[in-house]
């Protein structure tokens, strides 16, 4: 038996993950992303490749299941496509707050693709409700019997508010899907946590293969004091995020220091989305960071003190404030308008994500320190405002990904959603220092992993017995040996070598046989081979004859 | 057979197997003691054991170079090494195994037994079962001795037995396998202790496995792997600062990825231990953030650059969310100050100071303390600490304390203390009536900071203060001696400020004998107090490393005490001798173990000698013998009770101490005979019993036989009668030099505690007046063995009764017996009601004893055990 792994997605890159495992013949999709660099039909994976190879008719068929592992577009954004379009109906599988949130993601970037590019609308809001209507909802740790062979289960994965990561059993072969994972604990979710489990593979994000984050704390200082500086100097803050996760990671951090230093400056959040999402976090406070568990029944840490309501024309409001916007990256909407309004003055302040996509105005920013951005042709911004980087990342860094490589020890390990060079420096790394055997593979490249299967076996009562016996002389001789000199020979002597025979015959149940129980069971007599001096070709004759009598009865064994 | 699950233990042994081929000449006479037949040479039957495995078996790989192997083994001669390396270890060890199994067989089945089963069963296929071996091995090696050599196999065979558990897929099986190694680890430390200096590779090592364990996805298997990473000794200094960064330091010597050539699983190599406490403090529950620092604070002792690192991370802590974890990282600073090991920088300081008036008074208090012990590099520090203080105290004017840490934050820095009053002088000196009002907070501070300057360590420099300082702090002088605790008397101290000031003398008296001529001498030992006070009332528990510290200071105290004898100031010697007494006792209440037993015996010790100064100056002052009980006698008396107590209350004595006890008997003998006058046969006989005990302990050469016991021999061996002794006493008592050992190997105090059963003088026990009654006690004893006699002395005014004490029947170890009985005492006296006094005494067998009759008692050669406890009884007629 083998794992084969087909990478649709997010091989030696960032975005639309979407990786299919086929596991003793039970194809499973994880992830079902869209990359948010390309327009084009880079977009999405790319589907009708992978049906044309696997040579089955549709999707359904070919799939036993869909896990998505959280609701972070480049993970779910491919879905109502999918679905919708190319025509997907088998089981679909994600926690209870990604099913929760996934609809606002899509609906929130459904509408911005459609009013900032006016692209062509690939599904319609109908789509993603009826897409979301065939997902079933699974709990942390809950062990899902998809089918007959197949069996899932989600683990907690930090990263977002219900971000799992995905385990996978076939028979024997075991595997695990990370998706996007966070080791490190931030303040409103806890860290990633998983059993050791006997796997075959575990297939990993790389987002950071290389980097070696410090302490958060250093970090969480160094923005505050940032933006302290900013607001204080009259300044605006833009905070460009995600909607969910980042933003009200960050917010409850400012709420946190505008409480400790009594400042009035108002914080905004743009869209009605992260308002919307901050309810929901409210409820869904089971899957968020221990503390909060612990507290949340005297104060909410959701229910943010300090943020004001907003209407899009303050924007152009004189005075300092603080301001969360989606998109991330500023890759359109309202990040992207604030950011027109604000980068010229030298007062105003941008705090980037750790990481941005090639290709959007938040990569421009970061690499180097550009002081006009060119959004098309007729579209240039002056930056002269500040740009603090903030490496809060809700992913992993290298040393996050080899601890839980280390911690699970799977016999061969993927590495996905990275970029090239990070990840052969990871490979290098866990081969090295693991020992374990390491892939990064392309889009739509395919691994295969062999994988160990266990073959159960009968035996007989008299290969029992005889095994029994050997222990107890051997454990008798260790009692000799203890009384003689001591404890030294205690440990890892339990293990021996016993001899026996393994029958395998057509249509029956292999089978450990003694040596000597072997002639009677397959109803023969006992040969013997007596040699006497002969010519050559009488040594030859006779060794022939008896290869003939041998075959003459059938003989199915195996010898051990 | 596979051998990936063969444990790392079996491997280290696996090799010298094949080393011992690379030195044929050590291996017979080796095996020589061990009877012939009772087991066949090793390395036979370890192939018989383990069939030659023809992939990858690592001793056969070193037996390709058994050269190489054997030189390696030869380059490191460390204590392990000496274990892994020895052909046939256990052989070796087994005629002593013999000898101590000799006097249990019977009663004990061998711990190997016990282990070897718990091995077995830790290999089981059901993870509850493999969890409860695991904790069944923790307590046989619990139970198992340190330093006794029938646990060294014990300790590798458990910890063998956890390295291979320690992936196992059960948390239970996991949370098992960390506190056996942590376990494994302190047996492995206290045996290095013993041994001799060792690499700590295996420390190392075993550092890194636990670390790799702090990164369990399981709570609790963290929380008690950051507790057991606290209670490491011995790691390297490149490991520890390796745990407080995330990125891997290179380190050019590649020592601990390589042990003994055994090349470590990749596992094992350095960057697991890599940013574990980075993880720990960043930890989403606050239990594992509360045992990631106390690990910081505690770990801090062995390195200071470690100390320094740590110290920026446990302050990032101060803004950690949850008070328990805040206040846990304080303890763990006020750790890291008591040992000295806290230098507190620019940096911090605002993070810091900001504490000092944090909401939270535990918080405040906790802060304070710390700056109480800290060292501020610079004035600036110095001052807006003070200042901070000072705030601290407007706001929170009940807590008086802060005077106190006012107190000690200046005396640690006299320089800048001593700046702060030339500034408060200036101020006093230009401000109008009325407009200094001493009531002010910020003038009490101040002034309290500056008089503390006197006390500081820059004895370098003369720090001379403003009188007129002194003449306002007069006024403050309750909240001075407050500040100062409750060494220092009121009336002295206001002597002492009234001097200071300049002021005419209310009370012309003692200024000179407290503070005068032995003013630095005075200080040196108030400041010591004051520093072991303050460490003994904050810190429950002292560990070794500390109260070490502090009894080296203590006896290079008394050591210069008995030098001052020299020139006859015995007052001065004697009030410091009994200082550094008490200090000790303090210590010794709060230690236990061996540390404990030594402080008692050094208290005994410190006794003795403040009894020979004493004796001294009386047999100096007055040459005249005189007859009868006299102040000598009863002096001498004392002193021979002292020494003998020294002798026998202790088990364990190492050669160092029990040399030291024997001179100061010499001395105590000579003292006895100088007092007399005259050789008495007993005493001489006694000297010469001393000497030869003397000459015996030295023969070996591990100790020198003193200039002053060589003497005496000298003298007495040129003259039997002793009269040449006497006429030399002064002479030779001259040559007795204080020479006090701080090395006690396995000390044990023998004690007893006595208790009667519901009595008291409220509720006095009835009886018949000349009818026996029976008394019932329950007796508690330490460190007795069954060849101890002990009595029970029973004393009604001047009739005594003595009972021997059967304790056979007590229950306890080794260690701890106690039981209950009922004594009788034979005799009540005809009176309406009587105190009995009752106290445990002990024979001191194979001493100085002179006087062999008995009267049915003891000899008359004992020591008291117990305190001495009073029995009340009263006739039944009058109840």
């Amino acid at each position: 038996m083998a794992i084969e792994c087909l990478v649709l997605g997010a091989g030696q890159e960032v975005g639309k993950s979407c990786v299919v495992a086929t596991i003793g013949g039970k194809r499973v999709m994880f992830d079902c992303g869209m990359h948010m660099g390309y327009h084009d039909r880079r977009h999405y994976p790319d589907f009708a490749r992978a049906l044309a190879a696997w040579g089955v008719p549709d999707f359904t068929s070919a799939l036993a299941c869909v896990v998505i592992t959280h609701f972070h577009l480049d993970h779910i954004g491919a879905l109502p496509y999918f679905t919708e379009v190319c025509g997907y109906h088998g089981p679909i599988y994600m926690t209870y707050p990604t099913k929760a949130l996934a609809p606002f993601m899509l609906e929130d970037y459904r509408k911005v693709t459609m009013d900032q590019r006016g692209e062509a609308e690939q599904y319609s809001y109908e789509d993603i409700l009826r897409c979301m209507k065939k997902v079933i909802p699974l709990d942390l740790k809950q062990t899902v019997q998809v089918d007959k062979d197949l069996v899932i289960r989600a683990y907690y994965a930090g990263h977002v508010l219900g971000a799992a990561m995905i385990y996978a059993k076939v028979g024997d072969a075991a595997m695990v899907y990370t998706g996007d994972y966070n080791m490190t604990p931030d303040r409103h979710l806890g860290a990633a946590q998983i059993d050791r489990l006997k796997l075959d593979l575990l297939i990993t994000e790389s987002t950071y293969a290389k980097t070696i984050r410090d302490s958060k704390h250093a970090r969480e200082r160094e923005f505050l004091k940032a933006v302290h500086k900013c607001v204080s100097g009259g300044g605006k803050v833009l905070i460009p995020t995600f909607a969910l996760g980042r933003a009200q990671e960050l917010c409850m951090l400012l709420d946190d220091y505008w409480e400790r230093m009594n400042l009035k400056i108002p914080i905004y959040f743009s869209a009605g989305l992260t308002i919307q999402a901050n309810m929901y976090y409210k409820m869904l406070i089971g899957w968020t960071s221990q503390k909060i568990k612990d507290s949340h029944a005297v104060h909410n840490p959701f229910d943010f003190k300090h943020v004001c309501h907003f209407e899009r024309s303050f924007i152009n409001n004189p005075g300092p404030c603080v301001l969360f916007a989606t998109p991330g990256m500023i890759s359109g909407g309202f990040s992207l308008e604030a950011f027109k309004k604000w980068a010229p003055s030298n007062k105003n302040l941008i705090t980037l994500p750790g990481y941005c996509v090639a290709g959007t105005v938040g990569h421009k920013l970061m690499s180097g320190k550009p002081t006009r951005i060119d959004l098309d042709k007729d579209t240039h911004i002056d930056v002269r405002c500040q740009i603090h980087q903030l490496a809060f990342s809700p992913h992993t860094d290298s040393k996050g990904i080899m601890d839980l490589t280390e911690f699970l020890s799977p016999k061969h390990v993927i590495l996905v959603h990275g970029e090239k060079p990070q990840m052969a420096f990871l490979k290098e790394r866990i081969e090295s220092e693991l020992g374990i055997p390491c892939f990064y593979p392309a889009n739509n490249e395919s691994v295969s992993i062999p994988t160990t299967d266990n073959l159960k076996m009968s035996t007989t009562e008299r290969f029992i017995t005889s095994c029994a016996a050997e222990q107890g002389k051997q454990s008798l001789r260790k009692r000799n040996l203890i009384h003689g000199t001591g404890t030294s020979e205690v440990n890892g002597c339990d293990e021996a070598a016993v001899e026996g025979v393994i029958l395998m015959e057509k249509h029956k149940a292999p089978k450990i046989l003694c040596e000597d129980e072997l002639a009677q069971v397959l109803g023969m007599e006992r040969h013997l081979v007596q040699f006497e001096a002969l010519g050559s070709s009488g040594i030859e004759e006779a060794v022939e004859l008896e290869f003939k009598r041998a075959e003459a009865a059938d003989l199915g064994s195996d010898g051990k | 057979m596979s051998n990936t699950k063969q444990p790392i233990s079996n491997r280290l042994r696996s090799l010298p197997v094949a080393s011992g081929g690379g030195l044929p000449s050590k291996t017979p006479t080796r095996r020589s003691p061990l009877p012939a037949g009772e087991a066949p040479p090793l390395p036979l039957l370890h192939q018989a054991l383990h069939p030659p495995n023809p992939m990858g078996d690592p001793h056969l790989l070193s037996s390709a170079h058994p050269a190489a192997a054997a030189a390696s083994a030869r380059k490191h001669p460390g204590p392990i090494d000496e274990r892994f390396s020895d052909p046939s270890p256990h052989i070796t060890k087994r005629p002593r195994v013999a000898a101590d199994a000799a006097a249990t067989v019977g009663s004990a089945p061998y711990p190997e037994e016990e282990v070897r089963s718990l091995v077995i069963m830790a290999g089981g296929i059901y993870p509850l079962a493999r969890a409860e071996a695991l904790r069944g091995l923790a307590a046989v090696l619990e139970k198992a001795g340190t330093g006794c050599c029938d646990g060294a196999g014990i300790v590798e065979c458990c910890y063998g037995c956890a390295v291979e558990l320690m992936r196992d897929e059960d948390e239970g099986v996991r949370l098992a396998v960390v506190r056996l190694v942590g376990l494994c680890a302190q047996k492995f430390a206290a045996r290095m202790d013993v041994d001799a200096k060792s690499d700590g590779d295996i420390m190392d090592l075993i550092f890194q496995q636990l670390s790799s364990m702090a990164r369990d996805m399981c709570t609790k298997v963290r929380i008690e792997a950051f507790g057991a990473l606290g209670k490491m000794q011995r790691v390297s200094d490149g490991v520890l600062l390796q745990s407080l960064s995330k990125k891997v330091i290179k380190t050019d010597t590649m020592s601990g990825t390589i042990i003994k050539g055994q090349k470590l699983p990749p596992k094992l190599k350095i960057p697991c231990a890599a940013g574990i406490f980075a993880h720990g403090i960043e930890d989403e529950f606050y239990q594992v953030r509360t045992a990631a620092c106390t690990s910081l604070g505690a770990l801090a002792k062995f390195s200071s650059q470690y100390a320094e690192k740590a110290l920026d991370l446990l302050m990032d802590m101060m803004n950690d969310d949850t008070e328990t974890v805040r206040l846990q990282t304080l303890q763990a600073l006020f750790h890291m100050a008591t040992y000295g090991y806290l230098s507190m920088q620019e940096k911090h300081m605002h993070m810091f100071l900001g504490l000092l008036v944090d909401a939270n008074a535990l918080i405040r208090n906790a802060a304070r303390k710390i700056l109480g012990l800290v060292n501020l590099p610079k004035l600036q520090m110095f001052k807006s600490a003070i200042d901070c203080l000072i705030a601290s105290l407007e706001k929170n004017p009940e807590e008086q304390d802060i005077y106190g840490i006012l107190f000690s934050i200046g005396k640690n820095h006299g320089s800048f203390s001593a700046n702060i009053a030339k500034h408060l002088a200036k101020e006093i000196a230009t401000a109008s009536d009325g407009e200094l009002i001493l009531d002010r907070p910020r003038v009490k501070a101040l002034i309290i900071v500056s008089i503390s300057a006197p006390f500081s360590d820059d004895k370098h420099k003369k720090l001379d203060i403003p009188s007129i300082i002194f003449s306002h702090a007069i006024s403050l002088l309750g909240k001075v001696s407050c500040a100062l605790g409750e060494e220092v008397n009121q009336d002295s101290l206001l002597s002492y400020l009234c001097h200071k000031g300049g002021m005419p003398l209310w009370g012309n008296r003692s200024v000179s004998v407290e503070f005068g001529e032995s003013e630095s001498c005075k200080v040196e030992t108030v400041e010591v107090g004051e520093q072991i006070e303050n460490t003994a009332k904050a810190t429950k528990c002292l560990d070794r490393v500390l109260v070490m510290q502090s009894v080296e200071s203590i006896l290079q105290t008394v050591e210069g005490a008995w030098t001052m004898r020299m020139s006859c100031d015995v007052c001065e010697a004697r009030t410091i001798l009994r200082t550094c007494k008490e200090e000790l006792k303090v210590l010794a209440e709060n230690s236990s173990g061996s540390i404990g037993a030594f402080l008692s015996f050094l208290c005994e010790y410190l006794d003795a000698i403040r009894l020979v100064v004493e004796l001294w100056q009386l047999i100096q002052l007055d040459n005249s013998y005189t007859v009868g009980l006299t102040a000598p006698d009863i002096l001498l008396e004392k002193l021979n009770i002292s020494v003998r107590r020294m002798e026998c209350c202790y088990a364990g004595l190492n050669r160092g101490l029990e040399v030291q006890v024997m001179e100061l008997a010499l001395l105590a003998n000579l003292l006895g005979l100088s007092n007399i006058g005259a050789c008495s046969k007993a005493v001489l006989s006694k000297l010469v019993w001393i000497i030869n005990r003397l000459e015996g302990l030295c023969a070996d050469g591990s100790c020198e036989l003193s200039d002053f016991s060589r003497e005496i021999k000298k003298t007495f061996e040129a003259d039997h009668i002793g009269s040449a002794l006497i006429r030399n006493i002064h002479t030779s008592v001259e040559l007795f030099r204080l020479k006090p050992t701080t090395d006690f190997g396995a000390l044990k105090a023998i004690s007893g505690v006595l208790q009667v059963c519901d009595n008291n003088s409220e509720n006095p026990q009835s009886y018949i007046c000349g009818l026996p009654v029976g008394v019932s006690f329950n007796i508690s004893l330490w460190n007795i063995s069954s060849n101890h006699r002990l009595w029970l002395h029973m004393s009604i005014g001047e009739s005594v009764q003595h009972t021997f004490l059967d304790f056979s029947s007590f229950e306890g170890d080794g260690e701890v017996k106690s039981g209950s009985m009922v004594v009788p005492l034979n005799t009540t006296p005809m009176a309406h009601s009587f105190v009995l006094r009752v106290c445990l005494i002990m024979e001191c067998y194979g001493g100085i004893s002179s006087n062999q009759e008995r009267h049915g008692g003891p000899s008359d050669c004992v020591v008291q055990l117990s305190d001495e406890l009073d029995v009340y009884f009263v006739s039944t007629g009058q109840r």
